[in-house]
Order: C-alpha cells, then sequence, then structure tokens
C-alpha cells in the first residue's frame, strides 16, 4: 500500500513539475474565464462590427444557459482533442525512456503501476474540472447576474464521466502502442467513431456515445433523464480498458 | 556454499535469433561475480531476464532459491539493480529519487534518510540539490548504483556499473564492489577486463548466447595458463621465429619487422633453456627478452577468438 501511495505520489509530482500543469489546465482556464464572457457579449460584438453582415442579425437575448453550453461544448470537443494527445505516452513513455526498470524492478507490480497512473490522473482531470466549472460559474454569475448551478454542474460530472472513459482508453491504448504519437492517433479514431456513433440511436441511449449530447442538453437548461445505460457502459469501458492495460503491460517485455 | 543465482539451461529467442542459449550459471552466495563477454554477447539480456523485466524462451532463473518467473515482489524485495544505462525522472533530485526507491521497498522513514545521506555521500553526490535532468552520464551511472544499494540487497546486479566513469570514479565503484564482498552477492557484467581481474572472485565469460567457460579467476589461470615472451633481436627475426615455432613448447609465433618476435608458451621452464641456444645459433644478438603469465585478456582474447574463427 504504501509502495502504491509513493507511485502516487511521484504522479502528482511529476504533474506540479513538468510541461503537464501548464497544458490542460492552461486550455481550460482560457475556455472557463472567456466562455462567460463571450456569451453574454456576442451580439454586442457581431453588432459593434461596422458594415458587417452580422450587423442586421436579430440575435436572441443571452443567457447563461449560452454560458454553460459554451463550457461544455469546448470541453467535449478541444479539451478531449488536447487529452487524447496528451495521454498517448501514459504508459508508453516510460517503458521508452527507460524509467519502468528502475520502477519495475523494486517491489511494485505492473498491475499498480498501471492502476496508479489511471487512479491519479482520473483524480487531476476531476481537480481540472472542478475549478474549471467553478470559475466559469462565477464569472456568469458576474457577468449574468445570476447563475443556478444545478444544470451547470450536472453538465459538467457527465462530462467528467466521458473524460475519465477516454482517459481508461488511452491507458490501454498506450499500453499495447509503444509510441505515443500511435496512441493518441489510435485515440483520436475512437474518439471520432464514438461521435459519429451517436447518431445511431441505440448507441447514444445504451454506449458512452450518449453523453456528451446528454451533458450538452443539460447544461442548455434542458430537463432530461439522468443516462443511466451511458454512464453504467462508461464503467464497464473504464475498467474493461485499465483491466486490459493491466494484461497486456503484464505480458510486455522491458 | 548455497547459489544465490542460478540460470538452468537459459535460452531467449527474439525474431528467430538466438540471444541465448541454453547459459548454465550458478554464483556463489557472497561472492563478486564478473559477467564477461564482447558487445553483443547476451550480457544484458541474461540481467533482464534474472530481473524479471523479460520472460525467457526456456529455462529457469533462480534467485536466492526462488524462481523468478513465479516470486515476483519476494525476490525483487532483496535484489538490487543498476541497468546499463540508467533513466530517471529528469524532475527528481538525487535525494528524492533515494527517498522514492527506498520506500517502494518499505524502508522506514529513519532508515532510508540515514541510508539516503551515506550512500549519496559514497557516489560522490552528496549535497548536490540540482535535479537529475542536469546531471552528466557519469552522476547518472553513480546514482544509479546508490539506488541500487538503497534496499541493502542480497544480490546486487550490476549491468556495466563503470562504462561511463573516468578513472577515479571507475576506482571508487570498485572499491564500493570489492568493500561489499562477503556481506552482498554481486553479480556485474562488463567488458573491461581489468574490472573483473581486479575485483571478483568468480568469472562467466559469455560469447554469442553461451557460456565459454565459468570458474574461480585463479582456476580459470591455472587452466589456460601460458606464458608470453617478448624479444628483440638485432637481426634475422623471421628465421629466429621459424626455429622458435618447431620447439614443443611454442604455441603461437608472430615476428615484426622491428625484430620483436612474440612468443606464447606452454612450458617456461623449457623455453628459459632453449632460447639463448636458438638466438646464438643464429647469430642475432639479443636486445630485450620479457616474460610473463598471460592475464585475464589474454585468456578473454584466446577463448572468444577460438570460437569467432
Amino acid at each position: 500500500m504504501r509502495a502504491h501511495l509513493m507511485l502516487a505520489r511521484k504522479e502528482v509530482l511529476e504533474i506540479l513539475r513538468t510541461w503537464r500543469i501548464c497544458v490542460l489546465p492552461s486550455i481550460m482556464l482560457l475556455f472557463a474565464v472567456t466562455g462567460p464572457v463571450l456569451a453574454r457579449y456576442t451580439p454586442q460584438f457581431l453588432g459593434a462590427v461596422g458594415g458587417s453582415p452580422f450587423a442586421s442579425l436579430q440575435l436572441p437575448e443571452p443567457t447563461v444557459f449560452d454560458s454553460y453550453g459554451q463550457w461544455i461544448k469546448n470541453l467535449s470537443q478541444i479539451v478531449i482533442f488536447a487529452q487524447i494527445i496528451m495521454y498517448g505516452g501514459i504508459i508508453s513513455s516510460e517503458r521508452r525512456s527507460g524509467t519502468a526498470v528502475l520502477v519495475l524492478t523494486k517491489p511494485v507490480s505492473r498491475t499498480g503501476f498501471v492502476v496508479v497512473k489511471a487512479v491519479v490522473h482520473a483524480m487531476y482531470l476531476a481537480v481540472l474540472l472542478v475549478a474549471g466549472t467553478l470559475a466559469t460559474w462565477c464569472l456568469t454569475a458576474v457577468v449574468f447576474g445570476q447563475a443556478p448551478g444545478g444544470a451547470l454542474w450536472s453538465s459538467a460530472l457527465l462530462w467528467l464521466v466521458t473524460v475519465v472513459t477516454y482517459l481508461c482508453l488511452m491507458t490501454l491504448f498506450s499500453s499495447v502502442i509503444p509510441s505515443a504519437a500511435g496512441a493518441a492517433g489510435l485515440g483520436l479514431g475512437a474518439f471520432t467513431l464514438i461521435s459519429i456513433a451517436a447518431i445511431w440511436e441505440p448507441a447514444r441511449e445504451y454506449s458512452p456515445a450518449g453523453l456528451p449530447g446528454v451533458a450538452a442538453s443539460l447544461a442548455a437548461g434542458v430537463d432530461v433523464e439522468v443516462p443511466f445505460w451511458p454512464v453504467m457502459s462508461s464503467f464497464v469501458v473504464c475498467i474493461g480498458a485499465v483491466g486490459l492495460a493491466v494484461a497486456v503491460f503484464r505480458r510486455k517485455e522491458l | 556454499m548455497t547459489a544465490a543465482l542460478e540460470t538452468l539451461g537459459l535460452t531467449k529467442v527474439y525474431r528467430g535469433r538466438r540471444v541465448l542459449d541454453g547459459v548454465d550459471l550458478s554464483v556463489a552466495e557472497g561472492s563478486v561475480f564478473g559477467f564477461l563477454g564482447p558487445n553483443g554477447a547476451g550480457k544484458t539480456t541474461t540481467l533482464r531476464l534474472v530481473t524479471g523485466l523479460a520472460r525467457p524462451t526456456s529455462g529457469a532463473v533462480r534467485v536466492l532459491g526462488q524462481d523468478v518467473s513465479t516470486a515476483g515482489n519476494a525476490v525483487r524485495a532483496q535484489m538490487g539493480f543498476l541497468p546499463d544505462v540508467p533513466a530517471f525522472y529528469p524532475w527528481m533530485t538525487a535525494t528524492e529519487f533515494m527517498h522514492f526507491s527506498g520506500t517502494l521497498f518499505g524502508l522506514e522513514r529513519r532508515v532510508l534518510t540515514q541510508r539516503t545521506r551515506m550512500l549519496l555521500d559514497t557516489a560522490g553526490l552528496g549535497g548536490v540539490q540540482a535535479r537529475i535532468g542536469g546531471y552528466s552520464r557519469g552522476m547518472r551511472q553513480r546514482l544509479g548504483i546508490a539506488q541500487a544499494l538503497i534496499n541493502a540487497p542480497r544480490l546486487l546486479l550490476l549491468d556495466e556499473p563503470t562504462s561511463a566513469l573516468d578513472p577515479i570514479g571507475r576506482k571508487d565503484v570498485l572499491e564500493l564492489i570489492g568493500s561489499l564482498r562477503g556481506r552482498t552477492t554481486i553479480f556485474f557484467s562488463t567488458h573491461i577486463l581489468g574490472d573483473v581481474e581486479r575485483v571478483c572472485d568468480s568469472v562467466a565469460i559469455l560469447d554469442r548466447g553461451r557460456v565459454l567457460t565459468q570458474a574461480p579467476i585463479h582456476e580459470l589461470k591455472a587452466r589456460y595458463r601460458r606464458h608470453r615472451i617478448v624479444m628483440e633481436v638485432t637481426e634475422g627475426a623471421d628465421r629466429l621465429a621459424v626455429a622458435i615455432a618447431e620447439r614443443p613448447w611454442a604455441v603461437a609465433v608472430a615476428s615484426s619487422d622491428t625484430g620483436t618476435i612474440e612468443v606464447t608458451a606452454t612450458d617456461m621452464v623449457s623455453a628459459q633453456r632453449d632460447l639463448p641456444g636458438l638466438v646464438a645459433a643464429q647469430r642475432a644478438g639479443l636486445v630485450r627478452l620479457e616474460a610473463g603469465e598471460m592475464g585475464l585478456e589474454e585468456v578473454f582474447v584466446d577463448l572468444v577468438g577460438r570460437d569467432n574463427p
């Protein structure tokens, strides 16, 4: 147990002391800060562009749900995209650099090595999500004068399930493919396939493909049912992907 | 004496190529064991199999009486390992890495702090606060040795431990290895024969995946006992070389244009008795005559060279 806690501590320190602390937090902070402002003032911005064809457009009065929708839309596209690229080397980078050799010749199981990484980075994503959502929530309250929390936080929670699912898939891909770029490519392929699958109703109803749509609806203030099957199937995918990653990594020669 | 490390018919095949071919080794507990071989002989592969980083195609590895393939953490807890090119987290300091390593071994904080300080001082890294990313290759190698000792291992496996070190660093590491004799079993691979001759009790010579010989060093030298004679004459070196080659004690004779003749002899007494007469018979003047026993280097070259026609 102490060894696993030490591995977790190492992962946390690695996030804090390397480029990992810059990439996702910067992107998410940018969207968290600019989202509410853009949502509130976009009609004015367009109207202020003199001679612009947008000047004659009559846009509806923006609401807090536009701000929330902006946040969830950015998370579901650009942030997941960045996350997939970032986690292409979550396992393989240690294998390629040779650092895994010094760790795994000590009394540490390969299972622990993989699972600790997945858990710590899932927690890291959760912390980033909470911080970003909190920033969006506060700024929305400042800009719009009100900010009901239910819609924003419930949609953010669903997004967390989605992003953790992609993290687990990247853990698997990075265990299978020795190259970070190769694993990221496979991750982007999976992202595209899952996005396309959402068009098909059974996939939307029963698989993780349905989560982004429900999250977007919740953020828009639409009253929707809890997506039980997409959430459950996401958990199954997470456990299956990490389990498979462990099985693959245990067989790898270092 | 019991074996700290044993390999039985260890074979590894990579993509159809037999990298190790039925390697049988037995390393006595408490000994310093040199694992010699030219580049590509299979030394690193053997160590990867011993540490469990790779799996053998066939055969078995037993460490401290336990099978490596099934014992897992129980074996690793008693081993220390330095890879040929140790890779560290560049954002850590040496102290942090030592604490990280020690905690993985389950060491108490007090013991860990003491050992970290002592080992880093021994490795010449005491007081170095820089992150490992800024270390030279030699500093990394020394940190690699320090971290391999953090758990006071019963079996210390070192893959080319002196290869990246300057002469002083090399001397320090060899002295450190020598000082551990009797307390820890040390198995180290190298292609530097001088290092083996200096600190090892026993040696195995590996070439193209096969063990050519394994024995205590003194026994190995006795087994391949040869004497090397270098002589320089004023004239007629070629004719003299032919005459020497006809003697029964002469194994190999080589002459050069400068009048130097190198002779490998099996019987030094006969050679000493015959050589003055041979030189006189050729009416040559003797400029220089040196004689000595062949070292491990010659044994190694002889064995490996014989295996690689």
